[in-house]
């Protein structure tokens, strides 16, 4: 695959997931819109692992995948207590810390 | 160098951008996180294409098979916001779009830089590249000890994750 395409898709999906973070309120999508984030630098890893023939990307995308995995558990459950504590998954309603 | 591809990978990096616009834009969670699996599946696909079969089954069974369980599960729980959230206004408005743009325009101009003593081919590949005996061997005699230290990180995540998820804890 074309190496100029695969850096523009990459860097597609980061803006994309940057909007979806300043544009949207909903704590799930906040959470989708960040593994997207972790795609498009996982998508640059390859890549540029694939161009120079280099097997050392492949090994750093593995651990991005296992920091994505953590992420999942411990965002999901904290996500999971604010819904109970407020009965919203509206980020701006979460304002406990600033009081 | 020239941004020439073929028909097969302009139809992929369509339906990657088309489904992660979707996974933002969508308004209740589970279209999203159904647009997610999309994305999740051209781009094990455009994995393959690079030839790193390994990280493409790894993103499957990890990403398709654990995350978005996991978010699936979530959402069954939270059954009860839905009224909110599909009366919840989600239009983004302009200065977010201009921050995205702008984010986008200085990936562009760095990578514009960046780019410049890149050779124009890909290199050969050595013999098995991206497979798992290759992958394997790196992964556990040059990279013994991040391994290990991400497997404790994920260890205190999934108690951490036990300990948070608990009735009562906060």
């Amino acid at each position: 695959m074309n190496l100029l395409l695969v850096i523009f898709l990459s860097m597609a999906l980061f803006a994309i997931s940057i909007v979806g973070i300043l544009a949207r309120r909903n704590a799930l999508i906040f959470f989708l819109s960040i593994e997207l984030m972790l795609n498009g630098a996982n998508l640059l890893f390859v890549a540029f692992s694939r161009h120079w023939g280099n097997q050392i990307g492949l090994v750093w995308v593995f651990f991005v995948l296992v920091v994505a995995a953590a992420e999942a558990a411990v965002g999901l459950a904290i996500i999971i207590n604010l819904f109970r504590l407020k009965q919203l998954v509206d980020v701006d309603q979460y304002n406990a810390l600033r009081e | 160098m020239a941004l020439d591809a073929g028909i097969g990978e302009w139809l992929l990096a369509t339906l990657l951008l088309f489904s992660s616009i979707g996974v933002i834009a969508a308004r209740k969670p589970v279209h999203a996180s159904l647009f997610f699996l999309l994305t999740l599946m051209s781009l094990a696909a455009i994995y393959l294409q690079l030839s790193a079969q390994f990280i493409a089954v790894m993103q499957i069974l990890v990403y398709a098979g654990a995350i978005l369980v996991i978010f699936m599960f979530v959402i069954v729980l939270f059954q009860d916001a839905y009224q909110q959230i599909v009366h919840h206004k989600s239009g983004s408005s302009p200065p977010f779009l201009f921050a995205a743009a702008a984010s986008f325009c200085a990936l562009l101009l760095l990578f514009a830089f960046g780019l410049q003593g890149l050779p124009q081919q890909y290199a050969s590949l050595p013999e098995g590249f991206g497979m798992v005996q290759l992958l394997g061997k790196e992964l556990y005699i040059d990279f013994f000890f991040p391994f290990e230290a991400v497997i404790l990180l994920f260890l205190v995540a999934v108690v951490g994750a036990l300990y948070i998820g608990k009735k009562g804890s906060l």
